[in-house]
């Protein structure tokens, strides 16, 4: 498929099929029994989804264990105290994945999605009472002696209530006040991600998953071009008050603010994470350095195995590896488009939609963090950074893909 | 269209992972190579010990810690600061707000010094603090761990002080064993190497640091505590008679082994401790020296004497030198006029040369006119007919500027050199001056020159130049390389190094030795011996006394006195030589103050090393033992009335653990003392 044959089914589809399901007479979809579907659907199965994810997920414990044995060993005592902990994450993602890709039937999320939205966010609020600290941050749940971040099921809950709330709204949603109703709904859990758990970057994740979802439901380009005009002169001339009038010492996103701008100047301080992750970049060259063969993560990067694993891949697997990490992620939301595109139920599209932004959204704001575009705010590279939480919902939401692949109709 | 955003921004993340590959390959591989800072420290070698000759330890080498500061792990959580810095405060003291000035400007350092030198009890209680196992454990106190290092302690004060010498902050030796043994001492450091390993690993590989040797003195402990106790109650004596300060300027005081050139004792006052080398204590009363190390005179050659609005007023390189002076071990890297002690060595040269035979006489009128001086007898009244052997005894320069006469200039000459006045003794201690220029040569010598050298002055000794010389003397002629270190032993015991009595040559042959010991011995036991008062009772002794001017000539005020001598009189096992510097005294002039510590000291040693007691003890003698006895701590009985004779041996008491020991210095000195008897 060309690249603008996938942009037009993208864009277009579901706003057509939108338009199509108004038509009276139609029966409703969405209400019809599970049952009387199953001999209409295709049952398809995208094994290059699952392909990729595998992919993904397998590369991803390798590079894992690269990159986190040396700091395991060092705190731990036992280099794969990291990859042991991600490795049954990934295990119970899998088994999570195949399961909501055959049961139940994905259109039972829509009922499901206000009980989400608020399961979201009193797992949020549990935080302040129950909350776990690690690294500085009140960000972590302790449930059975699982620690769990709702901030990432805060993510998989705002695309099912969202894809569950347009596809009620219907037409509403695509006028100035429904838009604004829609985008309103988001806030609350917004707010809370990032006061609560002080996680900036899940608060934008969630921010731009409702955006790029309700792009796509809603018809115009003009209004999302005022908000990303908007929101750029915005950020631009924060940024800019910031770094002229603000005191670099005042708050440590300042701080990051100013390290970014000029990194080298802050070379021991705020900077010091992002220069070296360009290091290792750097200095891994268009092959790398091998496999495991890594000097900065030695010590050097702090939290590699979060945020920076990337870094690790580029010095290792060389430029070479580093853009096929992109083309696999680019080859996984290409898949997704394929499958939302081919969706003729709103509902189902949407979801698909919102993963698609999900992991778009985390790739971009990650490597973008990496090779110092944008000022460093910690958000991890899916499938592959270290997170159980992260791991296991980003699955789900495979899980969930492939449950909407399966109900396309011939 | 959002996917066709989303290629875009794939595309422009490619391009800037490509373009920070292009740009900056080379420059970052160089910068992450440059940043790999293997893990590696130095671990510090344990310094070896210096013992005396029977095993008492004059410096050692203790564990000590630095305590230090790892900013990066305290600041991992925000938890950990205040708990860690609130233990540090109150376990050692540290100054927080020093402490977190640092931190906030050094985030990620992870190696900062906090205190140094602590000793291992201060840090267990820290330590208690940080251990998973203790009660006491505190999980929030991170990031401070302790490096081994260690102090130099010097558990015997400032005994043999300038002998041991001193190290630096940085584990040097200065001065004295310490330094000239420095490299023996040292040991070889270890080194600890963190590298990765081939499964990324971390791995620790150590070589474990070498302790350095321990030297073992010819030093005995008790006969320098002795030696140092007798000079110090001369100087307390004396201080402040004649001028506000110090009993003298210097006072020093060799007792060597002639039969071996062991050093058995050497001590120079005013002393130091080395555990405190910046102690303003000592220095007070001092004469001060300037820039450069000379003594500060004015215009009537009054010395200035340290007090301590002078010290407050100091720059830091002059107060250093006032501390140099102190440090430096006079007995070794001083030089001066020795005066009439030298005498012995014209009478000894001259006889050895055949330029006399020893039945001459002379006869002094107080003076004698050589070149275009007359140059005075000390007793200008003068002495009379004078023989060889009363020359010695009254110390007549009449008679040995006559004897250096019959020499000439070359033969006697011939025989400072023989003697070694001139050149180093090569003693292993740090600092021996250099002579060379301070001793005329054949070609440089006048008539005026040969005249006053006999009687020594005009030229400078030190004073282990002079006992080294003196012992080959009245030994038989055996000239011994002075030392002061008899052994090097490993760290683990075993012998690495016996340094055995060298003989360098002979000086003179058995029999003049023989006639200079007959001479030496009236000095002291003679009716008209000018060193009389330094025979300590119940013994026969030798020496000879001196009192030389010190420049300029004309004041006739500065002298400095001494005795050297010798014990047992007609077997001598050890050879003693004390100097006055400069007495604090309205007269200067008079050997008394030589001879009576000389007394006093070799009162208490000859005793305590075994030699026994030939001479009839007079009731005064013996209650002034008795007296004695009360007020110091001797190590011996006194011999009871029956034993006259001297036959028993007066043995040290058993209170002296270090009996046990085999008494190296005595055994030795027993051993060859039969060498030069055999000689004739």
């Amino acid at each position: 498929m060309t690249g603008s044959a996938v942009r037009k089914q993208a864009v277009a589809m579901p706003r057509e099929k939108a338009v199509i399901r108004r038509m009276p007479g139609r029966p409703q979809v969405t209400e019809a029994p599970v049952t009387a579907e199953k001999e209409k659907t295709t049952g398809y199965v995208d094994y290059s989804l699952i392909l990729i994810v595998f992919f993904l997920c397998i590369f991803g414990l390798i590079m894992l264990f690269s990159t986190s044995s040396f700091e395991a060993g060092m705190k731990f005592g036992d280099t794969t105290y990291y990859l042991k902990r991600q490795l049954a994450a990934c295990t119970l993602g899998i088994g999570v994945m195949f399961l909501l890709s055959v049961f139940p039937h994905y259109r039972l999320l829509k009922p499901l999605a206000m009980p989400a939205y608020l399961f979201a966010a009193g797992l949020i609020l549990l935080i302040i009472p129950y909350g776990y600290e690690a690294n500085g941050a009140k960000r972590w749940l302790y449930l059975w002696k699982i620690s769990i971040q709702p901030a990432e099921v805060a993510k998989f809950a705002m695309i099912v209530f969202l894809a569950a709330l347009i596809t009620t709204m219907r037409e509403k949603a695509k006028s100035w006040k429904g838009f604004l109703f829609c985008f309103l709904t988001t806030v609350p859990i917004v707010v809370m991600i990032y006061k609560i758990t002080e996680n900036l970057s899940s608060a934008i994740i969630v921010l731009g998953i409702a955006m790029i979802m309700l792009f796509v439901a809603t018809p115009g380009y003009k209004r999302f071009v005022a908000i990303a005009a908007g929101a750029t002169a915005a950020v631009t001339g924060i940024i800019y008050y910031i770094l002229n009038y603000a005191d670099p010492t005042q708050s440590v996103r300042f701080a990051r603010i100013f390290a970014w701008n000029d990194l080298e100047a802050y070379a021991s301080g705020k900077g010091y994470q992002p220069l070296q992750a360009l290091y290792a970049i750097g200095s891994g060259g268009i092959f790398g350095k091998g496999l495991g063969q890594s000097i900065q993560k030695t010590g050097f990067i702090p939290e590699v195995q979060n945020d920076m694993i990337f870094s690790i891949i580029c010095e290792e697997l060389g430029l070479f590896g580093g853009i096929a990490v992109l083309v696999m992620f680019f080859l996984l939301l290409w898949r997704l488009v394929i499958i939302a595109s081919n969706t003729e139920d709103l509902f189902g599209s949407l979801l698909v939609i919102g993963v698609m932004g999900h992991i778009s959204i985390q790739v971009i704001l990650n490597i973008a963090v990496v090779t110092s575009l944008i000022p460093n705010t910690g958000i991890t590279l899916p499938f592959i950074s270290y997170g159980g939480s992260a791991i296991v919902m980003q699955l789900a939401e495979i899980g969930v893909v492939m449950n909407v692949a399966r109900r396309i109709r011939t | 269209m959002v996917f066709l955003i989303v290629l875009a921004v794939f595309v422009v993340l490619g391009m800037r992972l490509y373009l920070i590959v292009r740009d900056n390959s080379e420059s970052y591989k160089r910068q992450v190579l440059s940043q790999q800072q293997y893990d590696s420290r130095t671990l510090a070698a344990r310094r070896g010990r210096i013992v005396d000759a029977n095993g008492t330890v004059f410096a050692l080498s203790e564990r000590v810690y630095n305590i230090i500061l790892d900013t990066k792990a305290v600041l991992e959580k925000d938890s950990y600061l205040g708990p860690t810095m609130a233990a540090l405060v109150s376990k050692f003291g540290i100054d927080e707000e020093t402490v977190l000035t640092y931190i906030n400007t050094h985030q990620g350092s992870r190696y900062y010094v906090l205190k140094r030198t602590v000793p291992y009890e201060q840090i267990t209680a820290f330590r208690d603090l940080m251990d998973e196992e203790s009660e006491n454990y505190n999980e929030n106190i991170r990031g401070v761990w302790f490096e081994e290092g260690y102090r130099r302690a010097y558990p015997n004060g400032s005994l043999a002080g300038s002998v041991i010498g001193f190290t630096t902050s940085d584990g040097n030796g200065l001065y004295g064993v310490e330094e000239y043994y420095n490299d023996v001492l040292s040991g070889t450091p270890g080194r600890e190497y963190g590298y990765l390993g081939d499964d990324a690993n971390p791995q620790y590989t150590v070589i474990p640091a070498s302790a350095g040797n321990t030297v073992v003195l010819t030093i005995d402990s008790n006969i320098q505590a002795m030696v140092e106790r007798n000079i110090r109650e001369f100087a307390e004596a004396h201080e402040n008679v004649a001028r506000r300060a110090d009993g003298a300027h210097n006072i020093g005081c060799i007792i060597q082994n002639v039969n071996t050139g062991e050093i058995l004792a050497m001590a120079s006052y005013p002393d130091y401790s080395p555990a405190d080398t910046q102690n303003r204590t000592p220095l007070l009363g001092r004469p001060m020296v300037d820039e450069q190390g000379n003594y500060v005179r004015d215009a009537a050659n009054e010395y200035t004497y340290l007090t301590e609005e002078l010290l407050d007023g100091m720059e830091y390189d002059l107060l250093m030198q006032q501390y140099n002076a102190l440090w430096r071990n006079f007995c070794v890297s001083d030089t001066y006029e020795p005066g009439s002690v030298v005498k012995p060595f014209t009478v000894a040269a001259a006889i050895e040369s055949g330029a006399i035979v020893g039945n001459e006489w002379y006869q002094c009128n107080g003076q004698l006119h050589v070149g275009d001086y007359d140059i005075a007898c000390h007793n200008t009244a003068g002495h009379g007919p004078v023989s060889v052997q009363r020359g010695i005894e009254v110390s007549c320069n009449v008679a040995m500027m006559h004897i250096g006469a019959s020499m000439g200039i070359s033969d006697f000459s011939k025989y400072q050199n023989v003697f070694n006045f001139g050149l180093r003794t090569g003693i292993d201690l740090a600092g021996e001056a250099r002579t060379q220029d301070l001793v005329f040569g054949a070609d440089q010598m006048g008539e005026t020159e040969l005249a006053t050298y006999t009687f020594g002055q005009g030229f400078n000794v030190t004073m282990i130049e002079t006992i080294s010389a003196f012992s080959s003397l009245v030994n038989g002629g055996y000239y011994y390389e002075p030392h002061v270190v008899k052994r090097v032993v490993s760290d683990s015991g075993a012998t690495v190094k016996n340094i055995e009595p060298r003989v360098l040559k002979q000086t003179v042959s058995a029999t003049t030795s023989d006639i200079i010991r007959n001479y030496c011995n009236t000095v002291v036991s003679g009716q008209e011996g000018s060193g009389k008062s330094a025979r300590p009772a119940g013994y026969r002794i030798g020496g000879k006394t001196g009192t030389a001017e010190t420049l300029p000539r004309t004041q006739k005020k500065w002298f400095v006195v001494s005795f050297m001598g010798y014990a047992p009189a007609d077997n001598p096992q050890i050879a003693i030589y004390v100097v006055v510097d400069r007495p604090n005294a309205a007269e200067q002039d008079s050997s008394r103050y030589a001879t009576g510590i000389v007394k006093n000291i070799l009162t208490e040693v000859l005793p305590y090393l075994g030699i026994p007691m030939t001479e009839e003890l007079t009731t005064e003698e013996r209650e002034e033992l008795h007296k004695m006895r009360e007020h110091t701590y001797m190590l011996y009985d006194l011999p009871e009335e029956e034993s006259e004779e001297g036959t028993e041996e007066t043995e040290p008491s058993e209170e002296e653990p270090q009996e046990d020991v085999p008494e190296g210095g005595r055994t030795t000195a027993s051993e060859t003392r039969e060498e030069p008897e055999q000689t004739p």
